[in-house]
């Protein structure tokens, strides 16, 4: 009883699974975190009540915001529900659509989801939504060549930029995984996912309101609904990165080769497994270091650059 | 004859051993005899060296070359050693030790100064003496870090700024020069098989098989490397300031042998250069950082108010003209700058010792306060005017006939510009110390009552320097003719051309 | 599809990301800010290179290279971070203020050098035998940094640390070119790195009991 799937059933697999695991992985996370201080922590199922919850709100705007406002969260969640169709969520091969975009497509997506929560957020008149708003896209400019540069690297080291292809290159020997190129482009990646998931030391994530606020400030005018999207979006980004490091950069093992059923079950075991690891990995950091003062994420951002761009050189010019 | 060796080996050491553990007296006397028993064994071995070359313990040799640049170490060791009395008796005379604890500090600062001379002296004979590019690689490096110390052995601010920026600079330097011996070890690792000690004789025979590439590189990183001693520009910055900050035995040294030395290190890489890769391209080299050398010093002492940083940019004058010599390349050019060498070793040696007894007379290093010296101090200011002379190139001094030979090689192999560059900027340093010394002697101060107590402080301040004079007016009148068959010999060695 | 840059062996991927370690690591005390920090990464750059010496002994099947190994971490490692620690003797003392650049500025000045010590090894055509001659470039990418850590930072700590590190930049190229040189001469370059050692800790600490402080922007006296 092995029925083989035909692959636009994979595909929406692919989407589902990231739409319905986020929340799950932030509430791990938070989970693992208590642990580690000791608390016993929220279920790891939290995230989900409070998006059922929130659901059920009413929903307020600003008297001055545009309609924009309040379709800015839903065009994010379009984004986050389009780039599971570009990566190797599931399958190693790629699925009908999964060509229509590359890595630079999937960036190109995300950063519509982040400038249009940003747009609205500056439309609210709210001075720490703004505040938000203004710094993440400060940051970003200096995230953006960090990306890119990484980008490079991917392009370099498999000669085309298709998360799929970097995947089957990592896969095809193990010179391909130890290669310095390939380590610098995913330790520089993993930098910029601490930075794009609003972790420590970056910011801090459980909530509390203060100054150095980045992603976290800009959600603040929204309510009901519209922040039960705004929150899931959220979770699902952070999936998303998360999918992009474990089955593009660290280990893309696991996926389904082909359509079979159990095989794709055990893909999003798989998937599920890993994302927890590295969710262990980041809750591990969040406790171990201090937040860095807001003038000091550019050292953080620097260093993530450093290791881009030398992933870059070892290839150009080391043959790395 | 290589017993001879052992004993330059194992002489200085033992003295600074000996300084540093028995009293005061005994190692005043053993610094002395140190000092003299290896200028004595240098001549001795002088004999043999300028017929063939000398090995022993397999890590130690002597050639013509390595020979002459002994010989200007163990001439201003020996001399030295005798100043060194000197220094530090003149330094007491005002100050009569008042307390027992002001005494036992004074033996305990004299006693090691003795012991650090020996070392210092010690490491500087080595470096001509083993045999390897590796070990001449040690032995240079340990020069810099026991001159160091000795730079800032006064423990002043100033000192303190000195040895600091010396010991950076100049280790910054030697970490470049291992860098080009690495690369000569891989270039030999090619002919040599892998595992081969870096002596020179083999690599030299088998130079003409080396990768070309490598060899130049390596050639570069070690005169860049080694320069930074030697004071070429533009990485001669530690120099002024570690030369004026030091005791002034120390400064002696420093600039006598310690730049000689390194110079030394640069020819070694030199010979395999041109054994590789002709004669054009490493002469090329030295040519240029010797005129831009010489460019930055003759300006530079021309107007300069510290009287040892003075002298310093001499130094870096005469190292100047060292590569010059180099970069000209015949073989009357390279007897030239072997003579330079001994010649300069001697002059400078004067001039510090000179300058270090004006210095403590007057209390101060400033050019400017220091005038009718003559009066003050007949013989040392005597001395040191003379000392001067020699080394703007007056004749009969030394200098005079190895800038002679330099210059007349020149011309006869065509390097007209060098020469021009060469003659031009010599004559302007010339302007500059002819000046100095002229006001430091004859100018007569504006207030005679305000007079620093007349009289030399003590008679071993200037017999090191009439013994100084004796040798440079015999390396100008009339050098002896075996000391002529080693340089030639040395020149040979270094493969100057006809 | 066909520009994708080849894959390197194994080995030489190991061996390539231990010494892009050593870099970042150089890039580390360009940044650091806590003089025990500045030691400890210089600490860690050392054994980095000791565990490249072990790991070329292994795949090569050169013995020496494992004395070598053991040599310069039992020196580089512990003995020259402890004598520093005790010639200085000062807790956990700040060298913060010490960097002249800001921290984007610095990493780009590194990155500059560090893509000239690339261009420039590329150049020589220089192979060495154990290790990838991506080593070699960094090598000389590590040493040009360090030289920029001395400039930039005034501080008598970092800029003795720069000097070492130089040093391990040097070894990291023997490593390269000449794995095969006689331990005799290691050693001996070993042991001077020692006498070095001691005598930088004995000027910091007389810089230190003069001026009451790690920097040396007051180190201006000496001019013309």
């Amino acid at each position: 009883m092995n029925p083989t799937l035909p692959d636009p059933l994979i595909q929406i697999f692919q989407v589902g699974t990231v739409t319905l695991a986020g929340p799950g992985l932030s509430g791990f996370i938070a989970r693992v975190e208590a642990r580690l201080q000791g608390r016993r922590g929220p279920r790891i199922l939290q995230p989900y009540y409070d998006i059922a919850k929130l659901f059920r709100k009413e929903a307020l705007a600003p008297t001055d915001a545009s309609g924009f406002f309040l379709m800015a969260p839903f065009v994010a969640f379009a984004c986050y529900l389009t780039i599971p169709l570009l990566i190797p969520v599931l399958t190693s091969y790629g699925l009908p659509l999964g060509y229509m975009g590359d890595i630079l497509g999937g960036g190109f997506l995300l950063a519509l989801a982040s400038f249009a929560i940003a747009t609205a957020a500056a439309e609210t008149g709210s001075p720490y939504a703004q505040l938000g708003s203004s710094r993440s896209k400060t940051f970003g400019a200096i995230t953006e060549p960090v990306v890119l540069f990484v980008v490079f690297a991917v392009a370099l080291l498999t000669g085309t930029d298709l998360p799929y292809a970097l995947a089957a290159t990592v896969r095809s020997g193990a010179g391909q995984i130890v290669r310095p190129a390939h380590l610098l482009a995913a330790a520089a990646f993993f930098l910029v996912i601490l930075y794009e998931t609003g972790r420590i030391p970056v910011e801090t994530h459980n909530g509390t309101n203060e100054f150095g606020m980045i992603e976290e400030a800009r959600s603040f005018e929204y309510s009901g609904p519209y922040l039960a999207i705004l929150r899931w979006g959220s979770s699902m980004k952070q999936m998303i990165f998360y999918v992009l490091l474990i089955n593009v950069f660290l280990a893309p093992w696991g996926l389904a080769s082909n359509g079979s059923l159990v095989a794709v079950v055990l893909a999003v075991l798989a998937l599920l497994g890993k994302a927890a690891v590295v969710g262990v990995g980041v809750a591990v950091i969040d406790n171990s270091f201090a937040k860095l003062r807001l003038f000091k994420i550019t050292q953080l951002v620097a260093a993530a650059f450093l290791l881009a761009v030398l992933a870059v050189f070892t290839l150009y010019l080391g043959g790395g | 004859m290589s017993i001879l060796l052992v004993v330059l080996f194992v002489g200085p050491i033992a003295a600074a051993l000996l300084c540093a553990l028995t009293p005061l007296p005994l190692g005043r006397a053993v610094s002395v005899i140190s000092g003299f028993g290896s200028l004595g064994t240098t001549l001795a071995l002088a004999t043999t060296t300028r017929r063939h070359a000398v090995h022993a313990l397999h890590y130690l040799q002597a050639d013509a070359l390595s020979t002459v640049f002994l010989l200007a170490t163990a001439l201003l060791y020996a001399l030295v050693s005798l100043y060194t009395i000197g220094y530090l008796r003149g330094a007491r005379l005002d100050t009569t030790p008042n307390s027992e604890t002001v005494a036992r500090h004074e033996h305990r600062y004299d006693r090691r100064l003795y012991a650090g001379i020996n070392l210092f002296a010690w490491a500087m004979l080595m470096a001509p003496l083993v045999n390897g590019f590796a070990l001449l690689w040690i032995a240079v490096e340990i020069t810099t870090v026991v001159s160091a110390l000795l730079v800032a052995f006064d423990g002043t601010n100033r000192a303190t700024e000195a040895a600091w920026k010396y010991v950076l600079i100049a280790s910054a330097g030697l970490g470049i020069a291992l860098l080009g011996t690495i690369l000569f070890y891989y270039a030999g690792a090619g002919v040599l098989g892998a595992s081969y000690d870096l002596a020179f004789d083999p690599l030299l025979a088998h130079a003409a098989s080396l990768p070309a590439n490598v060899v130049r590189l390596g050639f570069t990183l070690a005169v860049l490397g080694f320069g930074t001693k030697v004071g070429f520009f533009p990485v001669h910055t530690w120099l002024p300031d570690a030369h004026s900050e030091a005791p002034t035995p120390v400064s002696t040294l420093l600039s006598g042998s310690l730049l000689a030395v390194s110079f030394y290190a640069v020819l070694r890489y030199f010979q395999v250069a041109v054994a590789t890769l002709g004669p054009a391209f490493p002469r090329a080299v030295l040519l240029a950082f010797g005129i831009a050398s010489l460019a930055l010093a003759a300006f530079s002492v021309v107007d300069q108010r510290d009287l040892k940083r003075f002298l310093a940019y001499s130094s870096v004058e005469h190292m100047g003209i060292l590569a010059i010599g180099m970069g000209f390349g015949t073989r009357l050019a390279t007897v030239g700058v072997l003579l330079h060498v001994l010649a300069h070793a001697a002059a400078k040696g004067n001039a510090f010792m000179g300058a270090g007894a004006l210095v403590r007379t007057f209390g101060t290093k400033s050019i400017g306060t220091m005038r009718d010296t003559i009066r003050i101090l007949p013989w040392s200011a005597s001395l040191f005017l003379l000392a001067l002379l020699a080394l703007t190139a007056a004749p009969p001094f030394g200098i005079f006939r190895s800038e002679f030979y330099i210059i007349s090689g020149g011309l006869s192999a065509g390097h007209f510009v060098g020469v021009v560059a060469l003659v031009a900027l010599v004559t302007v340093a010339f302007g500059g110390l002819a000046w100095t010394a002229t006001r430091l002697a004859f100018e007569t101060r504006n207030d005679p009552s305000d007079h620093h107590g007349f009289g030399e402080p003590s008679r071993w301040l200037y017999l090191p320097p009439i013994l100084g004079m004796a040798a440079l007016l015999v390396l100008g009148v009339h050098p002896p003719a075996s000391l002529l068959d080693l340089l030639v010999k040395g020149a040979a060695e270094l493969g100057g051309g006809v | 599809m066909s520009s994708a840059t080849p894959p390197p062996s194994v080995f030489d991927g190991i061996a390539g990301v231990i010494v892009v370690l050593v870099l970042l690591a150089e890039f580390g005390m360009l940044h650091a800010t806590l003089l025990f920090l500045q030691l400890r990464l210089y600490a860690a750059q050392s054994f980095l290179l000791s565990v490249l010496a072990g790991v070329a002994a292994y795949a090569k099947h050169v013995p020496e290279l494992y004395a070598l190994a053991v040599l310069s971490c039992a020196l580089k490692v512990f003995a020259v971070p402890a004598t520093i620690r005790r010639l200085v003797g000062q807790p956990s003392q700040e060298i913060a203020g010490s960097g002249v650049l800001g921290v984007g500025t610095r990493t780009l000045l590194g990155l500059a050098v560090t893509a000239v010590g690339f261009f420039a090894a590329k150049a020589w055509h220089i192979h060495g035998t154990f290790l990838p001659s991506t080593a070699l470039s960094l090598s000389v990418s590590v040493l040009l940094v360090s030289f920029v850590l001395m400039i930039v930072r005034r501080d008598v700590v970092s800029q003795a640390v720069g000097l070492f590190s130089l040093e391990n930049a040097v070894s990291l190229a023997s490593l390269v070119v000449a794995a095969a040189m006689p331990l005799l001469l290691e050693v001996a370059f070993l042991f001077d790195l020692l006498v070095a050692v001691v005598v930088f800790g004995v000027l910091i600490r007389t810089h230190q009991l003069r001026r009451r402080s790690f920097l040396t922007t007051d180190l201006t006296e000496l001019r013309g």
